[in-house]
């Protein structure tokens, strides 16, 4: 909901800003002085707002404000929301008061006069003769002919000159909430606007009747005057009734006499898709002994001098065990492995793949009584903390064999341990179990 | 003490845990396998997401959005292939058929005059038929896979209501299932309306399936109904060398959709092809106990009777909505007068967790509307909303040169008493037709007298199938025909015939 009401506000202020704007360009175009009073409507909080209740007035007739100060409340049924002023100005005439309810968007709410102009003297402009469509209702105007024929009372520019009393700036504020146009132009209209000198400000002010709220080459012309000013629209809801499937008058068949379909269609049922529940990596450990690796590894050195450290054999039998492991159990198939299975090709597929495990290591310690190894392993690795891999917290290793299955428990023995992702256990036993023999069983031939 | 010992091998002293001590006490693998919570496999939930009856394009689209979405979703097809009558019987495999006896009938009659000779033409019908088929397996074997890639359950066998959120299954391969369902979508496509009087074998008297599985080319083909199917199945038999007869009720071929002027255009080319047109005709009866079928005739205003001469009929005179066996009596849904299942806008029947897509509802009976109902008929019921534009959807003919229109022709417009602007410009004066040398059709513009905008497009021409794209994209966008017009197409294409009738809608033509 604060999202929500940002947004409102977001848009109620740009909606504002568009209201002032009018305003100014107005100065140029009709004659200053008791125009300067403009009305004030209704503004559209969010884009799908056509009504609101005016909570409360923060100024009085009379009152003078400044740009941010807050004019009003207005509620929806969503949110409660602040206007906030964009320019410096006077508040001229109340004519929503406090508590007024379903107010539409457009239609006048208060009449606003410049900050030095006196209120005695002012001309209040005519209220728009029109209850103006929000743009959510130009959207709809497609759907529904009633709601367009309403949204017509723009004036052309070319008659600025005859109807002065009715500005047109608020008019076209009020009668069509304008329009952001935030699509590209199209190539006739950019055309257009440019042969008939309009400037590019003015384009947000020509109300759109095209899909999704786009101008459209007629709105243009009905904005010069060329052609009827509600014929843009009208031709939008037939063309959007188009659009739709002509399920109005279906007759049914005759068995079945019962009525074709509910009135009072339910709001769609959604069906909510359970987030698969993440599951935890499995450790699978094996105890190992080292102790025919130093054997080799002593031989090594005796006969060639060199030294070859135990993690070049643990590194070498870990890459001959990932070799050809069992697939998981969740194995997803490739896209050529899938269209092999529809053709029946899937026969002659192997069934491995290549792991890619790495064991973690562990000395067994020799305390009777076997424990997680939790203290060790949660002592922060340096190299982990270089190379930004957050230390991972050691699993709980219940259930680990107690003293008494493990009569003989000797430092040469390692506890190697991999982390097996659901559907990987029996991957990874196989694994560990061909580092292990590999290790225990032939560790002299890690290194020919 | 060692963590992960690789990638840094080297790095890491590896002595410190490996202290050379008396033998290890293992004497075998011991495996512990140690979770941090008890696992258990949950049992499986008992009922789908959604069940969709039918695997045609409706269908088989609408599981593989259902299965992208994340619902467990069950696809239920009868025929044993997915894709449906479009895939199997329809449009692909009279695509392969008429794209190759069209290359058959190039080689024939045109290549010469292009400088290609080629000395004895000879058609194997047997190796075209099995190039067809080809196509068509490749194609529903595809969907298949995309099934298991997208996780959808496809049943092969024939579903039927045993209750609101009950399918009940007779599987292909035996046995039965009943799959329950918190949504089920009906998708059970159309069949070929029978002609009354004559009995279909699928041999000589047959509709697109048996018309697209000939044995042999017929000398005498009659075509009831000259709709979009009508002429596609007889330009084929009539490249192949058979003497295609099409009989038509109504006043101009091509389906009530095509515009007057452009179906008068395409009959005149497909009648310079071989094709004899009988328009306004009633075909009264017809009596295939003989060696040939006679089919009786009359103009439907009254008029003159005749008697027509056939080896193979062939009945296109429309589809029907397909729900025999559905089992729609044991939950109540209604059909309406022409068969179709009652729906409302969201695709819903009076049981809101039922809803109906595709040819077996309202709309025209296309597979790209089907396609577009799928889409939308799995968002409505994941995201609770869902769009398909009726206005913007095209219709293609796949004749030689294409026919394709979007949106309203001058008929409709002129019923609604709408005024309209008129602008076409022929392949005749496009260069690329010209050195194609297909210069037959044109491509017509019609645009709304006040604002310009598009009301419909429709071509006759080469090409005219992929062409038509740009229309639709246009009146999508509730596009002007001078905002075509000024958007710069290659030269030298076909589709410069588009944007110049685009530019005589609204002012003229360049280059006519």
């Amino acid at each position: 909901m604060a999202s929500y009401a940002a947004a409102s506000r977001d848009f109620a202020r740009h909606s504002c800003r568009c209201l002032w704007h009018n305003g100014a360009t107005r100065a140029y175009r009709a004659t200053p002085g008791p125009l300067a009073a403009q009305n004030f409507t209704m503004p559209a909080m969010s884009p799908t707002m056509t009504e609101g209740n005016i909570a409360s007035w923060k100024v009085t007739e009379g009152d003078s404000f400044t740009t941010g100060d807050v004019l009003l409340e207005i509620e929806t049924d969503k949110a409660q929301m602040d206007v906030e002023a964009q320019e410096d100005g006077k508040m001229a005439k109340i004519t929503q008061p406090d508590g007024s309810k379903a107010v539409k968007v457009g239609s006048r709410i208060a009449v606003i006069a410049e900050v030095d102009d006196d209120l005695s003297t002012l001309e209040l402009p005519a209220e728009d003769s029109t209850s103006a469509p929000s743009p959510q209702e130009d959207l709809k105007s497609g759907v529904d002919p009633s709601q367009s024929s309403e949204s017509q009372a723009e004036a052309p520019p070319s008659s600025k000159g005859a109807d002065t009393d009715t500005p047109r700036s608020s008019s076209s504020s009020g009668s069509k909430m304008p329009r952001k146009q935030t699509y590209p132009l199209y190539p006739s209209i950019a055309a257009l606007l440019h042969e008939k000198g309009i400037s590019t400000s003015e384009i947000d002010n020509i109300p759109a009747s095209g899909p999704k709220g786009r101008l459209l080459k007629g709105d243009v012309l009905a904005y010069l005057g060329r052609i009827s000013q509600s014929y843009p629209s009208e031709q939008s809801a037939r063309i959007t009734k188009l659009g739709h499937l002509d399920l109005s008058n279906v007759q049914i068949a005759a068995p079945a006499a019962a009525p074709s379909q509910s009135s009072t269609s339910a709001e769609p049922k959604t069906t909510k898709i359970p987030d698969p529940e993440q599951e935890p990596d499995t450790e699978i450990a094996v105890p190992i002994s080292m102790k025919s690796v130093l054997e080799v590894q002593k031989r090594i050195q005796e006969t060639l001098g060199v030294t070859m450290p135990l993690s070049t054999f643990i590194a070498r039998a870990t890459v001959i065990a990932n070799d050809g492991l069992p697939r998981p159990a969740n194995y997803r198939p490739s896209d050529n492995e899938l269209f092999n299975q529809v053709l029946g090709l899937d026969k002659v597929n192997q069934k491995t793949s290549r792991g890619n495990f790495i064991p973690q290591v562990t000395a067994l310690p020799t305390a009777t009584v076997f424990r997680a190894p939790s203290g060790p392993l949660k002592k922060h690795d340096i190299i982990d903390i270089l190379t930004g891999n957050p230390p991972r917290t050691s699993k709980p290793m219940v259930g680990l064999p107690s003293a008494s299955t493990l009569p003989g428990s000797v430092p040469t023995t390692n506890v190697f341990s991999v982390n097996a992702a659901k559907g990987e256990e029996k991957r990874a036993r196989v694994f560990l179990e061909r580092v292990k023999t590999i290790l225990q069983v032939e560790p002299g031939r890690l290194v020919i | 003490m060692i963590r992960t010992l690789l990638p840094r091998v080297a790095s890491k002293p590896a002595s410190r845990p490996f202290i050379a001590s008396s033998s290890h006490a293992f004497q075998q693998p011991r495996y512990y396998l140690f979770s941090r919570r008890d696992r258990g496999y949950a049992t499986e939930a008992p009922e789908h997401d959604l069940v969709i009856i039918g695997g045609g394009v409706a269908g088989y689209v609408a599981a593989i959005k259902a299965g992208q979405e994340g619902l467990k979703v069950a696809c239920i097809e009868k025929r044993g292939a997915l894709g449906g009558t479009c895939l199997n019987v329809g449009c692909i495999p009279s695509k392969s058929l008429l794209n190759n006896s069209h290359m058959y009938h190039q080689i024939l009659h045109d290549t010469k005059k292009r400088g290609i000779e080629v000395g004895d033409v000879k058609l194997n019908l047997k190796q075209m038929m099995a190039a067809k088929d080809t196509s068509v397996q490749g194609l529903t074997k595809g969907v298949e896979f995309l099934f298991k890639k997208n996780n959808v359950e496809y049943i092969p066998g024939t579903g039927a209501f045993s209750g609101e959120h009950e399918v009940k299954v007779n599987k292909i391969d035996g046995g039965e299932a009943t799959l329950l369902a918190k949504n089920i979508l009906i998708a059970t496509g159309s069949e070929a309306t029978p002609f009354p009087g004559l009995t279909i074998d699928e041999k000589r008297v047959v509709t697109s399936t048996g018309a697209i599985n000939l044995q042999e080319v017929p000398k005498k083909m009659v075509v009831i109904g000259g709709g979009i199917i009508g002429l596609e199945m007889g330009s084929v038999w009539s490249r192949l060398g058979s003497d295609v007869t099409v009989v038509e009720f109504l006043g101009q071929i091509g389906g009530p959709g095509m515009d007057a002027e452009i179906s008068k255009t395409t009959q005149k080319i497909l009648g310079k092809q071989g094709m004899k047109f009988k328009l306004g005709t009633k075909v009264l009866s017809g009596d295939d106990s003989g060696e040939t079928i006679k089919l009786e005739v009359e103009a439907a205003k009254g008029g003159k009777k005749e008697t027509l001469d056939a080896d193979v009929v062939l009945v296109a005179i429309g589809r029907r909505p397909y729900t025999a066996g559905l089992g729609l009596e044991n939950i109540g849904l209604d059909v309406d007068n022409k068969g179709r299942l009652v729906i409302d806008e969201q695709y819903r029947t009076k049981h809101p967790h039922i809803r109906v897509i595709g040819d077996c509802t309202f709309g025209p009976m296309l597979a790209h509307k089907a396609e577009e109902e799928a889409v939308a008929a799995i968002e409505y019921i994941t995201k609770g909303q869902g769009h398909v534009n009726y206005g913007a959807i095209p219709s293609v003919m796949y004749t030689h040169p294409e026919v394709a229109w979007v949106g309203q022709n001058e008929a409709e417009l002129k019923e609604q008493g709408i005024k309209y602007r008129l602008g076409s410009f022929p392949f005749s004066a496009n260069s690329r037709a010209k050195t194609n040398l297909e210069t037959e059709g044109l491509v017509k513009f019609i645009s709304d007298a006040e604002t310009d905008r598009i009301l419909g497009i429709h071509i006759v021409g080469p090409n005219a199938g992929e062409m038509i794209a740009e229309g639709v994209l246009a009146i999508e966008y509730g596009a002007s025909s001078e905002d075509v017009a000024r958007t710069s197409h290659a030269h030298p294409t076909l589709a410069e015939a588009f944007k110049e009738a685009a530019m005589a809608t609204y002012s003229k033509a360049i280059h006519y």
